[in-house]
């Protein structure tokens, strides 16, 4: 679910070019230089989780895990995702150049919910981690499907028509990643449960670019 | 005398050329095996037409395989993540001191 060159008007290009590199900044600063290891492995498993194809019918679709990504990753998660999709339309020609700011909002902003949404309702029980966890998972792309109706919009299509195309043709991938996420932090839940406090809800001493 | 011998051979070759569409037409096979022929020529004409279809699609689909990102690209791409990330980590350490 990338957006392409040219789809969208340039005066919604630019404005989400403006407005991703504010957040972004903001994700910056709001990353502390302790948890840039496990930024660098989250992206790289976002950047990766592309790949995966899941066959639908004469096409398919691939996941995209921005549940998961902010779920773990919390506030850096933007700035993560930024630099994913930048990587994969560099890469793969997944989406383009001059679409990156509207691509980066369609999948960085569901990621910044579901790491609020995770951290708020994470609980402290394994379970409820796991529980949330695949909730956030299946939140992320569901949100990404209706930013994606809202920037088409703008391109003069109609709201509830993408709406229902985007998310009819993501079902497979919601449940996907839904599992995949609720799997993912239930392992880190046991192993290593240090990583999913991720710095939303805690102010942030030491801020580093 | 010269005038004549060139009417004559004029005239044998006008009977001949008017000769020739006759043996022409005898030549000619028989009308059910124009049939077949062109029976088989139409049958190969399809199968070759058959042919070409295939080769266009398995075209289209190899180009479609050549567009997907390889194996190559993904790995490109992890090293770049981490590479950045390194050079982040690193920034972040000097400046800690």
């Amino acid at each position: 679910m990338h957006i392409s060159d040219g789809v969208l008007p340039i005066s919604v290009t630019v404005g989400s070019y403006v407005a991703s590199a504010a957040i972004a900044a903001w994700s910056v600063r709001r990353t502390r230089s302790e948890e840039l290891p496990k930024l660098a492995v989250m992206t790289a498993a976002f950047f990766v989780a592309s790949m995966v194809h899941v066959p639908l019918g004469p096409t398919s679709v691939h996941l995209i895990i921005p549940g998961l990504t902010g779920a773990l990753l919390g506030p850096s998660a933007f700035l993560s995702i930024g630099l994913g999709l930048l990587l994969q339309s560099l890469l793969f020609q997944f989406g383009g150049l001059t679409a990156l700011g509207a691509n980066a909002l369609m999948m960085g902003l569901p990621a910044l919910a579901c790491g609020w949404f995770f951290q708020k309702y994470k609980g402290r029980t394994q379970l409820q981690q796991v529980v949330v966890g695949g909730l956030a998972g299946a939140l992320g792309t569901v949100l990404a499907a209706n930013i994606l109706a809202i920037l088409l919009m703008s391109g003069g299509e109609d709201f509830f028509g993408v709406a229902k195309i985007a998310l009819l043709a993501h079902v497979p991938v919601v449940i996907i990643e839904s599992v995949v996420s609720a799997f993912t932090i239930g392992f880190l839940a046991r192993v290593k449960p240090a990583l999913l406090q991720s710095s939303f809800l805690r102010p942030t001493k030491a801020a580093h670019g | 005398m010269m005038i004549i011998h060139r009417g004559i051979l004029v005239g044998v070759l006008c009977l001949f050329l008017a000769g020739l569409p006759g043996s022409l037409l005898a030549q000619t096979p028989p009308e059910e095996s124009t049939h077949e022929i062109v029976a088989l020529l139409k049958e190969q004409n399809s199968k070759l037409s058959n042919d070409l279809r295939r080769i266009q699609r398995e075209i289209a689909a190899l180009r479609a395989d050549l567009d997907k990102p390889g194996i190559k690209d993904v790995f490109a791409g992890i090293g770049y993540i981490f590479g950045l990330f390194g050079a982040a980590a690193f920034v972040a350490a000097r400046r800690k001191e």
